[in-house]
């Protein structure tokens, strides 16, 4: 992708203006929607995934436990108000920071694996995060950790949910405006390098191993964020807070909307959120049997799973961006000047 | 000590449904080098499908036999979709599996609901060596056993295994001497079908299943064909009985609620230690 920010100046490009349009509609949209819930947690699966689908994308690796670094953010969260009395400010600063270390602290081992042999490990390393917390009572044992208070500074706290749903739209910002400058960085060109080819990445001089944990880390770093946010809105923490499906619907999303995409995770995120709303909207009609909703759930991420890999293996965002392009293109050549 | 012969006794036989978990991991990894995460979900299936059938509607071992086989064509089906568009690279077609086990999830709540089913087996305990075991238990060991010997002996004996080894070692060679390599792979997805299929006809009975159980199956059962490296059944045997034994001895001496846990950490002890010979099975 090209740079875009630099083009901005010369002429307005449809981009431009998609993005510019997104930011606006994400702006109003909490003020007349009705379920401010439904939208935290989409922007909050979107922060998520945009971290996933760069370290799919571009480091070519698959995460299927990336609720364990959302665990780490809420937990640091949770127990860092409750148990150390941090003021909540703090806590939400040091959540992606947690995640991030937790992440490069596993990461150095686990990294050594590729392939599937990732997909698994992250997996079982999500199931033994869920065990630690359920067993040991300072990260809340079996039933949780309760009584997080409000986000605030000193004595003004946040009353509400408006305010939270914003903070999130504005940490979405940072991470995409983050992801963006560390994709076309020097740091960004050598992941992708390692991508195609780790030996070929390696005698070009990329720090192959350094490199991979620390796009690791970095996705680890939203997730925490994500989870830190998380723990603030709904003020509840508990291993079952993060089932191994919801690491499975991030990669749905990233793979929805694009891998190696900066806008991928975003678009995934809404696209798998929406539906899902619908779908829940739908089974919970009168007449239908309670089993209609996780009938209808599973039903959905299966077949778009599916669907996607096979018939748009690129996702939403890439294909829509060729197919535009042509357009543009077509149009340019028809009508020159 | 004679604790500890309990627990290894024990632990062999619980450790036997992993390795016949596994051993559905190991063919079609083998051959078409995917991991089948649908794995676990087959299970499911199996064990809900024979518990349909043997309640008044199949005698025993028919109800079995009829519920593998029908595991065994949706084991192809999964194949077809999984490696059924050419040019599907390995760890896509993991996500597609993945997606694939997510739809079996939808069908067998819609079918059979969220509870989880027993069907009848072998009732009742046999001592071996002072340690009580269910008789379930040393079925599924047996029918491990031969199904391993039976699996080794397909692969290095007869046309069709031979050319699914063949495919898998050098796809493009098999290629070249006949061998359609793509319906070699849904023959081995037919295979870990009807593995599958077997397992969960087996493990149901004295460890009920449910929609929700093809996670951890599929987890214990990669765990034991990562001992193989994926492509050994011989190991992923060992692999199995030795999580078996591992988890009881835990859950014996330590607390029972570690059990999958130290599954989990094995295998991922095991993985790094052979991530050096896993990069080089890749690059070849």
């Amino acid at each position: 992708m090209a740079p875009v920010m630099s083009r901005v100046m010369s002429r307005p490009q449809p981009r431009t203006a998609l993005v510019v349009l997104a930011c606006v509609a994400a702006c109003v949209a909490p003020l007349v929607l009705p379920d401010l819930t439904f939208f935290m947690r989409m922007v909050m699966a979107a922060i998520v995934v945009t971290g996933l689908s760069m370290l799919m994308g571009y480091s070519g690796q698959a995460s299927l436990g990336q609720g364990a670094f959302v665990a780490a953010g809420a937990l640091t969260v949770a127990v860092g108000t409750t148990r150390f009395e941090l003021p909540p400010l703090v806590a939400l600063l040091a959540a992606p920071l947690v995640a991030a270390g937790f992440a490069a602290l596993v990461g150095v081992p686990l990294l050594r694996l590729h392939g599937h042999y990732l997909a698994f490990g992250t997996l079982a390393l999500l199931l033994m995060v869920q065990a630690a917390m359920s067993t040991f009572d300072v990260l809340g044992g079996a039933l949780g950790v309760s009584g997080i208070p409000p986000l605030g500074v000193g004595d003004r706290v946040v009353v509400g949910q408006l305010p939270y749903v914003y903070l999130a739209l504005g940490c979405l910002g940072l991470v995409l405006l983050l992801s963006h400058r560390t994709v076309h960085s020097r740091f960004g060109r050598g992941i992708q390098a390692l991508a195609g080819s780790q030996t070929a990445a390696e005698s070009a001089g990329v720090p192959v191993n350094r490199s991979k944990v620390t796009i690791f880390a970095l996705s680890a770093g939203y997730a925490g964020l994500a989870g830190g946010l998380s723990a603030f809105f709904t003020p509840y923490v508990s291993p079952d807070s993060f089932p191994a499906l919801e690491s499975f619907t991030y990669v749905i999303m990233a793979v929805v909307g694009g891998l190696g995409t900066i806008w991928g995770g975003v678009v995934g995120a809404v696209i798998v959120s929406v539906l899902l709303q619908v779908l829940n909207t739908v089974s919970s009609q009168p007449g239908l049997p309670p089993t209609a909703a996780p009938i209808m759930q599973y039903a959905t991420y299966g077949a778009l799973l599916v669907l996607a890999l096979l018939f748009m293996p690129r996702g939403v965002v890439p294909s829509v961006d060729a197919g535009v392009g042509r357009l543009l293109e077509r149009a340019r050549v028809e009508a020159p000047g | 000590m004679s604790e500890f012969v309990t627990y290894l006794v024990t632990g062999i036989a619980l450790g036997s449904s992993f390795a016949l978990i596994g051993s559905g991991f190991v063919v079609v990894h083998r051959v078409t080098c995917v991991v089948n995460f649908a794995q676990g979900s087959l299970a499911v299936l199996g064990a809900m499908l024979s518990a349909s059938l043997l309640a008044g509607r199949l005698p025993h071992v028919v109800g079995e036999a009829v519920t593998v086989v029908v595991c065994g064509v949706v084991g192809v089906l999964v194949g077809v979709i999984a490696i059924g568009r050419r040019g599907t690279p390995p760890l896509i077609s993991l996500i597609v599996t993945l997606g694939v086990s997510m739809v079996f999830s939808a069908a067998i709540i819609w079918l059979w609901g969220q509870d989880p089913v027993s069907p009848p087996g072998l009732d009742g305990f046999a001592t071996i060596l002072g340690a009580e075991v269910e008789r379930q238990r040393l079925l599924v060991l047996v029918v491990t056993l031969v199904a391993f010997a039976a699996l080794s002996l397909f692969f290095s004996r007869t046309y069709v295994g031979k050319a699914l080894t063949a495919s898998a070692s050098n796809p493009f060679a098999a290629r070249l001497v006949g061998i359609d390599v793509r319906r070699m792979g849904l023959v081995a997805f037919g295979l870990s079908g009807i593995l599958g299929g077997m397992a969960g006809v087996l493990i149901a009975p004295s460890n009920a299943l449910s929609f929700y159980s093809d996670l951890p199956m599929a987890l214990g059962g990669f765990a034991a064909a990562v001992f193989g490296g994926l492509v050994s059944p011989l190991r992923t045997l060992v692999g199995g009985l030795g999580l078996g034994v591992a988890g009881q001895l835990t859950a014996g001496y330590l607390n029972g609620s570690y059990q999958t846990e130290v599954a989990l950490l094995l295998m991922i002890v095991i993985m790094i230690a052979r991530s050096r010979s896993f990069a080089h099975e890749e690059a070849k």
